[in-house]
């Protein structure tokens, strides 16, 4: 395993879910248990586990839209979440966003507006924004749809359009939950080269999920490998590939192939 | 083919008022000429817009008003989940309410003017898009929600962008189901009290025994839902553009 090379920017220490038993489902479910991890300013992480190892648990409970049972959350330093603290603040204040597995876009509002919908929100919509989001719009290969609803829209740029309207109000921890689950693997390469490329540009802190091992790899600085649930981080793998990666031939890359293994290893 | 079976159905349906006609004697089933020519008549002599106008005021404004207070409710209640569990069952209860049989009640509180028949229409209006409005609001998707939250939506961003676009098409349907009710509700209370309306003209011809003008009323009652829902389909359209899909796309 390796060492942490820089101070942690986002720390997730004891991380807990369990949900209550019901009527029917006579005990608790334990859904992750003790989890920590930490990630350092700009390192795009991506995490692997098993699908219901609790991945989305975790994203939801990192942005809290979903309150741990035990364990804390802490950004710069700062503890954001706590099983003890107050109210659930989603997003923690526009500082941590959430791209979630369905787009989630309004289907009543054109592409562009849904694309500036969070800059409206935040009040931060001018002349100088509008022509930031114009530009990642162009890299994101929408321009020229920005007048369509989401519904005339294919799954692809659904997906862009999402991943866009996070970008554009530049929070600086960005959480990505199985985005291009459901593209087909053709799209889906594209839309990790747009990806890297749109990271590129301004390199977030990005903690992004999968269950795909080699979409981990191909995106990731570092590759955390969680158990059945209850989850925890049991593996630790860094990528040495080095950027810009070309994900065309990843699979040709040195190494790719024996990370690959063991990352299978480690999950079975 | 739709067209020829519309019209040899239209065709079918004139023989058989004409025949059931002769059959039962213009006492029971008014003839469809001197129906028509009945309507000609009262168009000519300003009956028909005078009586027309006065339903169709009673309607609109009893629509507007139970209708603005049956959309704007859920949204306040939204707003406290705990006023809108407390408040539920009286709802529920006030929904069972025969509201035709209130007329009476209505009227003596109101009087015999407008304001009967709209408070009348109003209260039959609200129920219907205030339990629509509530379904629509409750369908809203929490994911949608939840994101917008996360970006730094606030309360009235989430109830413009999402809870109200969410409720929209349940509004709208529940419109082409108020407004017919609404007529019927102005026509039901303008024959319990009234000095105009076309309730009050159906009403009038029943005490003189006038079978044709009991049926001119109710064509032209007809005739005027049949416009107004055919004003409300284009509403719809118009409103929800951004649900057409196209199977497959691109």
């Amino acid at each position: 395993m390796d060492m942490k090379a820089h101070a942690p920017f986002l720390e997730v220490e004891g991380l807990a879910k369990r949900f209550a038993a019901k009527a029917g489902r006579g005990e608790s479910l334990s859904v992750i248990e003790d989890l920590s991890l930490s990630v350092s300013e700009g390192e795009f992480v991506t995490v692997v586990g098993p699908s219901g190892s609790g991945k989305s648990t975790l994203l939801n409970m990192l942005a809290q839209i979903d309150r741990p049972s035990a364990g804390s959350v802490r950004l710069r330093g700062e503890t954001i979440l706590g099983p003890q603290s107050g109210p659930l603040v989603p997003g923690w204040n526009c500082q941590i966003g959430y791209v979630t597995q369905e787009d989630n876009l309004l289907p009543w509002r054109r592409l562009e507006e849904n694309i500036l919908f969070p800059l409206r929100a935040q009040g931060r919509l001018d002349e100088a924004a509008r022509e930031r989001v114009a530009a990642l719009v162009e890299l994101a290969g929408l321009k020229g749809f920005e007048r369509f609803y989401p519904s005339e829209l294919s799954g692809g740029m659904r997906k862009r359009a999402s991943l866009v309207r996070t970008l554009s109000y530049d929070p600086p921890v960005i959480l990505m939950d199985e985005p291009f689950g459901a593209l087909d693997a053709q799209t889906r390469m594209q839309l990790h080269a747009d990806l890297l490329r749109m990271w590129n540009v301004k390199r977030k802190t990005i903690v992004f999920v999968t269950h795909d091992i080699a979409e981990a790899i191909a995106l990731g600085d570092r590759v955390l490998v969680l158990s059945r649930a209850p989850a925890k981080v049991i593996a630790e793998h860094r990528v040495d590939i080095p950027r810009p990666r070309e994900i065309d031939h990843l699979v040709l890359a040195p190494g790719f192939a024996a990370l690959f293994d063991r990352i299978r290893q480690a999950l079975i | 083919m739709i067209l020829a079976g519309r019209i040899l159905l239209g065709i079918s349906l004139v023989v058989l008022w004409e025949v059931l006609h002769r059959w039962l004697g213009p006492g029971v089933l008014a003839g469809l000429y001197e129906i028509a020519l009945r309507i000609a008549e009262i168009t000519r002599d300003g009956r028909l817009f005078r009586h027309g106008g006065v339903t169709l005021y009673e309607s609109f404004a009893g629509l507007a008003i139970g209708g603005s207070l049956g959309l704007a409710l859920p949204f306040l209640l939204r707003l406290s989940p705990r006023a809108e569990q407390a408040l539920s069952p009286f709802i529920g209860a006030a929904m069972g309410v025969p509201k035709l049989a209130l007329a009476p009640l209505v009227i003596l509180w109101f009087g015999i003017g407008l304001a009967s028949k709209i408070a009348f229409v109003a209260a039959v209006v609200f129920f219907l898009i205030f339990f629509s409005t509530m379904a629509g609001l409750h369908a809203t998707e929490p994911r949608l929600l939840a994101v917008a939250r996360l970006m730094g939506a606030g309360r009235w961003l989430l109830l413009r962008e999402i809870l109200f676009p969410s409720a929209v098409p349940y509004v709208l349907a529940s419109l082409k189901i108020a407004a017919p009710r609404a007529l019927s509700a102005a026509v039901v209370g303008e024959f319990v009290a009234s000095d105009a309306g076309l309730g009050f003209y159906i009403r009038d011809a029943m005490d003189q025994a006038d079978t044709i003008g009991i049926f001119a009323g109710v064509v032209v009652v007809t005739v005027v839902t049949v416009i107004v829902n055919e004003g409300l389909e284009r509403l719809q359209r118009a409103a929800l553009g951004w649900r057409e899909v196209g199977l497959g796309g691109f």
